[in-house]
């Protein structure tokens, strides 16, 4: 697996749209993003210590990309329970919840003329987040604050990519 | 052959005269010019070459159902190929309409908010 890894972005969404030559399932991660989004351009809160990330898509069929974001959130619920007992909660289409708050959302992206030229699906994982600021910390959690201890973010990426690998085999199938 | 025309009122009298061997001679107020028949006179056109232009049309479409969020052209703008236009939300993506054409946008044919259905034409470009 190829993983980019920087120190702080805008957002790797953004970042990953830039790619000249874009290879597919190449993942684009970031300690931090300043510019961090999601859906309708609502700011997605990114501090240190949480995982951020985006991956670039083989090209696939528009029917294909929309079934693989809605299992994009399964996964992403699966890891998080067989990895840390956790219940989360799938929130229709693009978010996780643990406890009644979000930890999770994903953001797939397309670059479309004719046809499909560049899909990105970014995800963004509230893992190691301390403290969130007043102003979300009702609607929002982390790994950390669930669980009280660390997270491996790495071993939390590796997962996920790999399942979402095997997943659209299965769907383009 | 003898005919007489008048211009801004001053009269002139021509005669057409054939001296043979293909030759011709006109007389204008008394004063004579000779031709020759067959002579042609190659006029020099400069061979303007018109850009090759495209007039398949120029329909940017959405591939996708949902509902336009962001217009970032207005009509009159010039598109470069691959250029952004729309931002396309469905349920689970965003979806950027860039263009296949470059052009003029002639026609914007949805406003922000407006749902759209697979297929339908967003912007016609000249």
């Amino acid at each position: 697996m190829k993983i980019k890894k920087y120190k702080v972005v805008t957002s790797t969404n953004a970042l990953a749209k830039k790619i000249k030559t874009p290879k597919p399932w190449l993942v684009l991660l970031a300690e931090k993003q300043s510019l961090g989004y999601g859906r309708k351009g609502s700011a997605w809160f990114s501090p240190k210590g949480g995982l951020y990330f985006s991956i670039i898509l083989p090209k696939s069929k528009i029917e294909d990309l929309q079934t693989l974001t809605i299992l994009a959130a399964f996964i992403v619920a699966k890891v998080i329970k067989e990895n840390f007992n956790l219940e989360p909660f799938i929130k229709l289409p693009n978010d996780v919840w643990v406890n009644g708050k979000k930890i999770a959302g994903i953001l797939t992206e397309n670059v479309v003329g004719k046809e499909v030229k560049l899909s990105v699906m970014g995800i963004g994982l509230n893992t190691n987040i301390e403290k969130f600021p007043r102003n979300l910390e009702n609607t929002a959690t982390s790994l950390k604050i669930e669980l009280g201890r660390e997270v491996n973010n790495e071993k939390i990426l590796k997962q996920i990519v790999g399942e979402l690998k095997n997943q659209l085999k299965t769907i383009s199938e | 052959m003898k005919f007489k025309f008048k211009i801004e009122n001053k009269e002139y009298e021509i005669e057409i005269l054939e001296e043979g061997q293909g030759q011709v001679k006109i007389k204008v107020g008394g004063k004579e010019f000779s031709f020759g028949e067959r002579e042609k006179e190659e006029i020099a056109v400069a061979k303007t070459v018109l850009p090759k232009r495209d007039f398949s049309k120029k329909e940017i479409k959405t591939p996708i159902a949902g509902i336009v969020s962001e217009i970032f052209v207005k009509e009159g703008d010039f598109v470069k190929k691959e250029q952004k236009t729309l931002l396309v939300s469905a349920m689970k993506m965003e979806n950027e309409i860039v263009s296949d054409f470059e052009g003029r946008v002639q026609k914007i044919l949805v406003q922000k908010k407006q749902e759209v259905k697979e297929g339908d034409i967003l912007i016609f470009l000249q």
